[in-house]
This record gives C-alpha cells, sequence and structure tokens, in this order.
C-alpha cells in the first residue's frame, strides 16, 4: 500500500493511504481530544471536537473520518481549531445539566473531562432543555436523556459490535434521542442487558442501575470471567475492598468492549451473604464452625482410613470446570498421587464429553480449531444445536458481526427459533435427536455432487472411501423422511457450505447433551473434513458450557487421561509423570462422573472429594445422587456457597471466588488466559490451591511448589500443548498457543500440530432413532437449554442481586396449537411428567416453538428439570443424555 | 363526537406485497416507506418489523428513519388536512385566534386527528400567499382573509351530518 505524507503540527509524518488523520497523530503521539470516537466502532464525526485545520486550504476536517491526502498541513491546535472546539463544547454544555456535583459518573465522565480541559466554566448561552429520565423497571440500565450528548456511541455499539439493533435514533433535532422501538422501556426491546452502551457512554445518561456498593472504583483489576466458555476479559472496579463494577476490556481480543448480561451484572455473588466464610465438620449429623486445622485432620483422617481399610479405588475425586487449570492440575495430582486412584472426573462430563471423544477420534484434538476471528472471518457459519446468543454470547455477536458486516451467510439447524435465525440465509429444524442423519444427509449431497475439498482429503485424511461408503442410505429422500429436511433445502445448505471458501461449524450442548452425542460430534468433524475446514480456515466451533471446561480436562481431571490427554494405561506416560512427581501412579482408567455415583450407591465407592461442582443440581436424577452422597462414609465439599451438594458432606471447606485467586481459565478456543487477584478471599476461605497444597502436606505426600507460577511452570513442562503458554507472558489479554506453534494464522494448529497422527480420519457414523423424544403415554419433547438471566446449575447466578430478580423463576414454553388443546393458558401452573419425575413450573405459551415440542431453561434450583431425566449415558462418552426427554403436560392451576 | 376511534386495521398482506415489489433493489427503504404510505394512507408500527426484517435492518433503524423525515407518519391521517398559517403575517392579522377557533371547531390539537379520521390538524410557517392573511389550507385549497365566521362556515359546510 501506498504511503502518503502529511505536515502534522510543522513535522512530517507518514501514513498508509486510507489512514485517517486522527489514526496518524494518535500513532504520532499528537493528542486530539474526541467524544464519539471509539477504536472498536465505525467513525461517523458526530460530535465535530476533534477538529482540525488543514493550513492549506483553511478547511477545518473531523480528523476521525478524514482520510490523509499528500501535502495536507494539518494544525490540530490552531487558534481557529481552539475557538471552534470550544464552541462546540459550549453549545454540549448548553443543553446538559450542571449536575456533576452528584452525578455518578463523576471524574469518569469525558465531556467534564474535556471542559476542564478547554478551560470552560459555567455556560452562558441560553439553556436548552433536554428529554429527562426515562422510567424502567429493570435493574440494569438506568437512562437520563438530560445527560445525552448525542454521540450515538451507544447506538453503534449496539449495532456494531454486539448487533442486536435495541436502539436507534428517533426523531430529529431538538427532539432526537437514542430510543428503542416505539420508544419502549428497555425490558420491553429486544436489549438483552449486554452492558456495552453503559460501558462506552461518555457521560452519566447511561449509568449501571441499582448498584448493590456504590462510589468511584479506586483501583481497577483486569481478570476473567467466570462464567461460561467464552473467557471475556473484565476489569473489576474497587473501592474499599469491594467490587463496585464489571467493565469489558476494550483491547481483549474475544469480548473486544463487549460482555453479556452475566459478565457485566453477575459478579456480585461474591459477596453474597449465603458465602461460606469458615470450614464446617458435622458433628453428630449438624454441620459445624471449625478451624482449618481441625477441618483438614478430619479430611487427612477420614482418606486415609478408607484408603486403609479398602483400596485406593474405594476413594474418588471431582474436579470442576469452573476452578482454574492449577486448580485442576493439582487435584489430579491429588488424586493420582497422594490418594492413589484415577477416578477423578469433572464437571464438563455433563456437557462436552461427547466432543472430547468425537473430535478426538476424528481429528485427534479435543476442541476448537480455530480462534473467534476465523470465525468472523468465514463466508459461511453453520450453527448446528447450539444457542450461542445465550450460551457463549460474545460467540454469537461474532457470527452477526460476521453476517451483517461482512457478508457472511448463516445456515441455522435449530428446532427452536434462536435470536440467530434472523440473521440466517437457510434456517432448518429437524426432528429433535436426528442430526446425525442430517449431517450424513449433508455429506452425501456435497460427496454426489463433487462438492468436496479433493485436495485437503486425499493429503490430509484417511479412510475417506470407507467413510463415503457408509453414507449410501443417507440419500436426500432417506433424510427428509428421518429429519423432516426438504431434498430442497438439504441441498442449499450443503452447497452453501460447501462452496464457501471458508466456512465454520459451531456447535454446543444441542448436539453433545444426546446420547448420540459423541457420533454428532464425529459426523461434524467429517462434514468439517470433507470441505476443507478444519482450522487451516473457518474451523470447528465446540461451544463450552463453563469458563474453564476446556482447561479442567487439558489439565487431566479425567479417569483415563493424566495431564495434556496422556492416556493412564501408557506405562512410559506415567514414568514421565512418576518421575516428575516421586511417586508411582495407578495404572487402570478410573470411574467417570457417572459411574463414580453408581460405585457410591452400591457402596465401592466409600469417599469422595467434590471441588466446585454440585452434582445434586447439575446431575439427572437428583434422587439418586442424593442417596449416592448419603450412602458415602466421609464426603468433602469445597464449595463458595452452602449448595443441595455441600448438605450431605463431612466436611466443608469454603472456597475462595474467582476474584479472590490467581491462576489460568483455557476458553473454548484454547485461549489460556490469566486470573488477576482483585480482592481478600471472604472470611476463612481459601483458593482450592492453597486447600491442595495443606492437604497433601497434611497426608504426607507435601507437593513443592513455592508459588503458583512453579505450579504453571509445571503444567507448561508435563503437557505438551501448554509449553508455550509461559505464564510470565501470560497477561490479563492471554495467549493463544496455537499462535506460538506458527505466526502465520491461516496455518494454525491444523498443519502441523492438529492432526497428531498426520491425518485427520473420517469416521462412519449410523443415525440411530432417539430414544429421548416423546413416547407412547409421554406425548410431548421437553428440550432443556440454558437461559440469559441464570447460569449452570444457577448456584452463583442464582445468588447475584440483579440476575436473580430479573429472572427469578423457571417456566415452560409451550406452542400455542398445543395449549389451547389442553386448556393452558400464559401464567397457568403446569405439571411436568416423565417415566422419571415429574415437577411443577409455569407455562409461557410461545409463537416460535413448533408443535409437540416443549422448552425450559435449566439452571433454576427451585425446578429441578433434571429430575425428569434418565441416566441414559452415551456409551463413548460416558456422559448422561440431558438435551431432551418425553414427558406429558396437564394444567394444574390458572393464573393467581 | 363520541364516535368510538376506529381501531385502524392494519392489512399486512398487502404491505407485504408492497415490500416484495422492491426485491433486489439498492437503497429501497426510503421508496419502499413512501409507496406503503401512499397506498395504506400512513406506515403503520407493526409493518416497521416486517420491514426490517425484509431489508436486513434492525426495526429500530426502520423507525429512525421514519421518524427522521417530517412527511413519514407512522399514525392515521385524517382524510382531509387542514393547515392553518402561523407565519409572521398572518399571526399578526389574527391567525393564533384562527387557530383556536379550528381546534375548537374539530376537537383536536395540532398534529391530531378527529376521531372520525375526518380531519387532521397542522401547522405551516407560511403558505405563500401573506396578502390574504390570515390563511388555511384543506388539502390543496387555501382560504384567505378567514374570521370566525369563515371558520365557522367552512367547518360546517364540510362537516359531516
Amino acid at each position: 500500500m501506498e504511503a502518503v505524507t502529511i505536515t502534522l503540527n510543522g513535522v512530517e509524518v507518514s501514513g498508509y493511504a486510507g489512514t485517517t488523520i486522527l489514526d496518524l497523530a494518535r500513532e504520532s503521539g499528537v493528542y486530539i481530544p474526541t467524544l464519539c470516537y471509539d477504536p472498536n466502532l465505525a467513525s461517523t464525526g458526530a460530535c465535530r471536537l476533534c477538529l482540525v485545520e488543514d493550513e492549506r486550504s483553511g478547511a477545518l476536517h473531523a480528523s476521525c473520518v478524514t482520510p490523509i491526502a499528500p501535502g495536507m498541513t494539518v494544525n490540530t491546535n490552531s487558534p481557529r481549531v481552539v475557538e471552534h472546539r470550544k464552541k462546540i463544547l459550549e453549545l454540549m454544555l448548553a443543553s446538559h445539566p450542571d449536575i456533576c456535583l452528584v452525578c455518578d459518573k463523576g471524574n469518569r465522565c469525558q465531556l467534564r473531562k474535556l471542559a476542564a480541559e478547554m478551560g470552560i466554566g459555567l455556560v452562558t448561552l441560553q439553556r436548552i432543555p433536554q428529554n429527562d429520565v426515562i422510567e424502567e423497571v429493570n435493574p440494569f440500565i438506568e437512562r437520563d436523556l438530560s445527560k445525552c450528548i448525542m454521540c450515538g456511541k451507544c447506538i453503534r455499539v449496539d449495532q456494531e459490535l454486539v448487533v442486536e439493533g435495541a436502539i436507534d435514533y428517533m426523531d430529529r433535532g431538538t427532539m432526537a434521542k437514542p430510543a428503542t422501538l416505539n420508544d419502549m422501556p428497555l425490558e420491553k426491546s429486544e436489549c438483552t442487558f449486554c452492558g456495552a452502551c453503559v460501558a462506552i457512554c461518555p457521560t452519566g445518561a447511561l449509568m449501571e442501575k441499582d448498584r448493590i456498593y456504590t462510589g468511584t472504583a479506586t483501583n481497577v483489576v483486569t481478570t476473567v470471567c467466570p462464567y461460561c466458555g467464552c473467557g471475556c476479559t473484565i476489569c473489576l472496579g474497587i473501592k474499599d475492598g469491594k467490587i463496585i463494577e464489571a467493565r469489558p476490556a476494550v483491547d481483549s481480543p474475544v469480548n473486544r468492549g463487549a460482555l453479556c448480561v452475566r459478565g457485566n451484572y453477575g459478579y456480585d455473588f461474591i459477596n453474597s451473604p449465603q458465602r461460606l466464610r469458615q470450614p464446617l465438620i458435622k458433628v453428630d449429623g449438624e454441620l459445624q464452625e471449625a478451624t482449618w486445622e481441625e477441618a483438614l485432620a478430619r479430611v487427612a483422617d477420614g482418606f486415609g482410613r478408607i484408603k486403609n481399610e479398602n483400596k485406593a479405588d474405594a476413594l474418588a475425586v471431582f474436579g470442576s470446570s469452573k476452578c482454574t487449570n492449577e486448580e485442576n492440575y493439582l487435584l489430579q495430582r491429588f488424586a493420582r498421587g497422594v490418594l492413589g486412584t484415577n477416578n477423578i472426573d469433572n464437571g464438563s462430563r455433563l456437557y462436552s464429553a461427547a466432543s472430547r471423544t468425537g473430535l478426538g477420534a476424528s481429528i485427534g484434538y479435543a476442541g476448537t480449531t480455530g480462534s473467534l476471528d476465523a470465525l468472523e472471518r468465514s463466508k459461511v457459519i453453520m450453527v448446528i444445536g447450539a444457542n450461542p446468543e445465550i450460551s457463549a454470547p460474545v460467540v454469537a455477536y461474532a457470527i452477526k458481526r460476521a453476517v451483517r458486516f461482512k457478508g457472511a451467510e448463516l445456515i441455522v439447524i435449530d428446532p427452536r427459533d434462536t435470536p440467530l435465525t434472523q440473521f440466517a440465509s437457510l434456517w432448518l429444524r429437524p426432528g429433535v435427536g436426528t442430526d446425525v442423519a442430517l449431517l450424513n444427509g449433508l455429506a452425501r449431497v456435497i460427496i454426489d455432487e463433487k462438492r468436496l475439498d479433493v485436495e485437503f482429503v486425499t493429503r490430509m485424511t484417511d479412510n475417506y472411501a470407507g467413510w463415503a461408503k457408509s453414507l449410501q442410505n443417507y440419500t436426500p429422500g432417506h433424510v427428509e423422511k428421518v429429519t423432516g429436511i426438504s431434498k430442497k433445502n438439504l441441498q442449499a445448505a450443503a452447497r452453501l457450505l460447501a462452496g464457501a471458501e471458508e466456512a465454520s461449524i459451531v456447535y454446543g450442548n444441542g448436539i453433545t447433551q444426546h446420547v448420540t452425542g459423541t457420533g454428532a460430534v464425529a459426523a461434524i468433524a467429517n462434514l468439517a473434513m470433507l470441505t476443507g475446514n478444519t482450522g487451516r480456515r473457518g474451523g470447528i466451533f465446540a461451544l463450552q458450557r463453563e469458563n474453564n471446561a476446556h482447561g479442567a480436562c487439558d489439565m487431566g481431571a479425567l479417569p483415563g487421561f493424566l495431564a495434556g490427554y496422556q492416556s493412564v494405561d501408557d506405562a512410559q506416560n506415567r514414568q514421565r509423570f512418576e518421575e516428575r512427581w516421586g511417586c508411582s501412579l495407578p495404572a487402570e482408567a478410573g470411574l467417570s462422573a457417572l459411574e463414580m455415583m453408581e460405585a457410591a450407591r452400591e457402596g465401592k465407592v466409600k469417599g469422595m472429594l467434590i471441588m466446585g461442582e454440585n452434582p445434586v443440581a447439575s446431575f439427572p436424577q437428583p434422587a439418586l445422587v442424593k442417596k449416592a452422597l448419603s450412602s458415602l462414609d466421609f464426603l468433602v465439599v469445597t464449595d463458595m456457597f452452602p449448595t443441595e451438594t455441600v448438605k450431605f458432606a463431612s466436611v466443608v471447606l469454603p472456597a475462595a471466588s474467582f476474584a479472590e485467586k490467581e491462576g489460568t481459565f483455557t476458553n473454548f478456543e484454547g485461549r489460556v488466559q490469566r486470573l488477576h487477584q482483585a480482592l481478600e478471599p471472604v472470611g476463612d476461605s481459601l483458593p482450592d490451591v492453597e486447600v491442595l497444597f495443606r492437604l497433601a502436606e497434611i497426608m504426607g505426600s507435601p507437593m513443592p511448589y513455592a508459588s503458583h507460577q512453579e505450579v504453571m511452570e509445571e503444567i507448561e513442562e508435563m503437557v505438551p500443548f501448554y509449553r508455550h503458554v509461559a505464564y510470565a507472558d501470560t497477561d490479563s489479554m492471554g495467549m493463544d498457543w496455537g499462535d506460538v506453534e506458527s505466526n502465520s494464522l491461516g496455518t494454525r494448529r491444523l498443519h502441523k500440530g492438529l492432526f497428531p497422527s498426520g491425518f485427520g480420519r473420517f469416521s462412519p457414523v449410523e443415525y440411530t432413532p432417539p430414544v429421548d423424544v416423546s413416547t407412547d403415554g409421554y406425548p410431548f419433547t421437553l428440550m432443556v437449554g440454558s437461559s440469559r438471566y441464570h447460569f449452570g446449575a444457577g448456584s452463583r447466578s442464582s445468588r447475584s442481586f440483579r440476575l436473580s430478580r430479573f429472572s427469578p423463576t423457571a417456566f415452560l414454553e409451550i406452542n400455542g396449537v398445543d395449549a389451547a388443546d389442553l386448556g393452558i393458558g400464559d401464567s397457568d401452573t403446569v405439571k411436568v411428567t416423565s417415566a422419571q419425575g415429574e415437577l411443577s413450573t409455569t407455562a409461557k405459551v410461545s409463537k416460535t416453538l413448533p408443535q409437540g415440542l416443549l422448552f425450559m431453561p435449566i439452571s433454576f434450583p427451585d425446578s429441578p428439570v433434571y429430575e425428569l431425566f434418565n441416566t441414559v449415558l452415551d456409551p463413548q462418552a460416558k456422559a448422561p443424555a440431558l438435551k431432551s426427554c418425553a414427558v406429558r403436560l396437564e394444567r394444574t392451576a390458572g393464573d393467581g | 363526537m363520541a364516535k368510538q376511534k376506529k381501531a385502524p386495521r392494519v392489512n399486512l398482506k398487502q404491505i407485504e406485497k408492497i415490500i416484495t415489489g422492491y426485491r433486489g433493489q439498492k437503497w429501497p427503504l426510503i421508496p419502499m416507506v413512501e409507496e406503503i404510505q401512499e397506498k395504506v394512507g400512513y406506515i403503520p408500527p407493526e409493518s416497521i418489523p416486517v420491514i426490517a426484517g425484509a431489508l436486513g435492518l434492525f426495526p429500530s433503524q426502520v423507525q429512525a428513519v421514519i421518524t427522521f423525515y417530517e412527511q413519514l407518519y407512522t399514525e392515521p391521517r385524517g382524510k382531509n388536512i387542514v393547515r392553518v398559517c402561523r407565519g409572521t403575517a398572518c399571526h399578526v392579522r389574527g391567525g393564533k385566534t384562527i387557530l383556536k377557533l379550528v381546534k375548537r371547531h374539530l376537537g383536536v390539537d395540532e398534529g391530531e386527528t378527529t376521531d372520525d379520521m375526518e380531519y387532521t390538524l397542522e401547522t405551516v410557517a407560511c403558505i405563500g400567499v401573506c396578502a390574504l392573511a390570515p390563511n388555511i389550507m384543506i388539502n390543496k385549497d387555501a382560504y384567505g382573509n378567514m374570521n370566525p365566521k369563515k371558520v365557522a362556515r367552512l367547518f360546517e359546510r364540510s362537516g359531516k351530518e
């Protein structure tokens, strides 16, 4: 590209053609004041404060939208510029109230900052009265339009970054304002309360509502959001040892200045009065407060006794996909090295085991193959069995940006109407549980029409012929019969996917939580390989429910694998760890999560350590889990809250929250990001790393680490693909280990790293009719999924003040025709019955749900939807089918 | 005047048909909403999401354009548009009183439409016949030298039974 030279305040500087004066000035260290400019948004030149003078022509230009031109002689501070800038600012102040003294924006107000900078005091211009506060009942955002300066940042961040479109300008001239459709309150609009507009507002016009702690943050700590698998960077504002606000990090490559409602408002569970502050010991059936010494001695004694009286395999350890990499690494060392058992698993078993197994077998790498950037660059994106708008919001933002601004085409495959369907060029609604047939059908069309990536398939994969043969039955006609997707639509989707230069496939729990999950994941991998989209370009994006699901598995909190997916039955692998740890390790693969519970019920497992998980709420058949936990001789739980599981514990150890500890999380992309401690742990609670150190020492096998850094260094040494993550360098922005292998994004992971065997392997997958859909006597198929304002089993989000207040109860979505047939109206109480159990909830009539299908959110501890589920396991992934089940429905009471 | 305001039934089918006519066109929003207004009489708010969906825009964006332009309406308008001039010449010749009288006769305020959908009352800055001030326009006809009697006659004559 050609360089253009201009004179900037008397100095010659050059930039690429197309660079704006503002960007060049910032690069050259010249300050130009701005209000409406933001590096993450397209510039509009709305506020005119960035005016500069071209001394050659005498023209005043808004520097944020004016590209440099050869020979320009720019003065950023000429008397004319200063005069105009001051006048513009005075006009803004003339329609802005003088209430800075009591405005919560305080010194963060950019209008006030600029006024001070330019020496503008009280304005003598005639006042222009402005619109006032808008009455709203939501607990998140407060709009005071009298402070609005019409910079349009809120509108642009909403439309360009989050791509929600809830607000735009309304009316004209002095009446103009940002407004929702029909000027409704935010809670009645499309607004998702992601808070991006509040974070970007330069004045106090958009403010956070209902804050528990007020005041101005005196310190900001940058760390990683503890909710979903996206791993957004958040900046926690601290004052007097309390978090008073959370803001998105503007320069994070993951979330780029946006968060979701959970990330923005959900952090306050750490201040919940229900936090456990003291270790508890069960005495005569009652949990009583104790000191750490007493509690740990009791744990050491309990585990020691069981280990001596039985085999070590009478013990089991359950790690957490919410805890850090270091915690999970030490936990598996504790289980294997100290307790001597491979009975270790983690919470992601419930939602991503199918992903690990399916992808591991096909592409040899158990996770997402590309970065969010690669996703956003894709020309075609297929979303199957996922509702990222809810479960992984920043992934949805990236998809929507790709569609709206980069010309990508979106295929949504989902029986339910999701927020993404309105962006889709093609929306297929297959029958629940028929994904494998659909995916095979797509592959078959691509092969029949010779649209496959022949070069990729021949050079990079094997078993193509065998697999292609297995697709024989999946003719479009047959697929239509099974899935209900017409031949025409099937072909259209196949052509779109195969025709794109870069295509990505995004899938989530709608795939992995079915009984056939592993097979469906393999079918997705087949499709990606067939079209040559596995990370070299495009990729497979496996959404993870929890923040560190990826990391917990990478760290070996798995029954069959040591850290780094090194199989435990391989003596060489064991030897490496044995030498490092100086102890011998058990050779036989241990029990997976659900097997542990079964073994506990049968009395084979007698002692259990549960770190940061709540199986009573998150497992199917809570009654059986309770039975299992109460049959244990000894149960230790470390948690932040007195969860349903804690009630069964012999010893409870209070754990520190994400904001109270150091460590790293690995997001769904595989990006390792570092946490920074913002607060001291509440009460006597401790980070799980510290708990494990102490416990190992008491049990006579101390772990010789002096610091976190040493743990991470050992992880780097022992886990091949964390080798480049130098802990010291893993700052808040994270380090994407794929990048290290090759600086070129185009060749990330896949060519060298991804196919460890050198080849991706096509594996035939046969469609089997679903067992988790409606049957005789249970005429409805109930699907469950996440809800926007809650998360996981709900133990944190239900303790977040604003989230729980805005969306306090569960509901059941039902098609209008079905509802009318059963005489069910909106807000009626209904009873949902499955072969396993029943529960009561409130009906919500939906316009978009197809007949015969019901939907219910998980995450509400009061309506434990998993009561309805059976413990059918995916035979390969050993994960329970937790996506759908067959139910019947009756109305029990009317509204109120 | 106790007549119920007729809740206009929005014919979304008709609007959808108009929208289809613009498929594949560049910058179709403004001509599209103009055509809807011409055929339906106004742009029903219910049609905004439909328009937005067809054009790949957000409903709020469509609303932003419609509310920006004075000549686009999201409320049904009367059969007759009454414009009372509020220009300088009319003002000094009693335009303010004329406006008050018209309001009283029609029973509506500025910018409003009578319940029977006969009249919509608006004001204008000047209609260019200052020599005849004070002036009123009804649809395309100008009425000059207005006085209370004339106002009364005007609305009785064209009034309803």
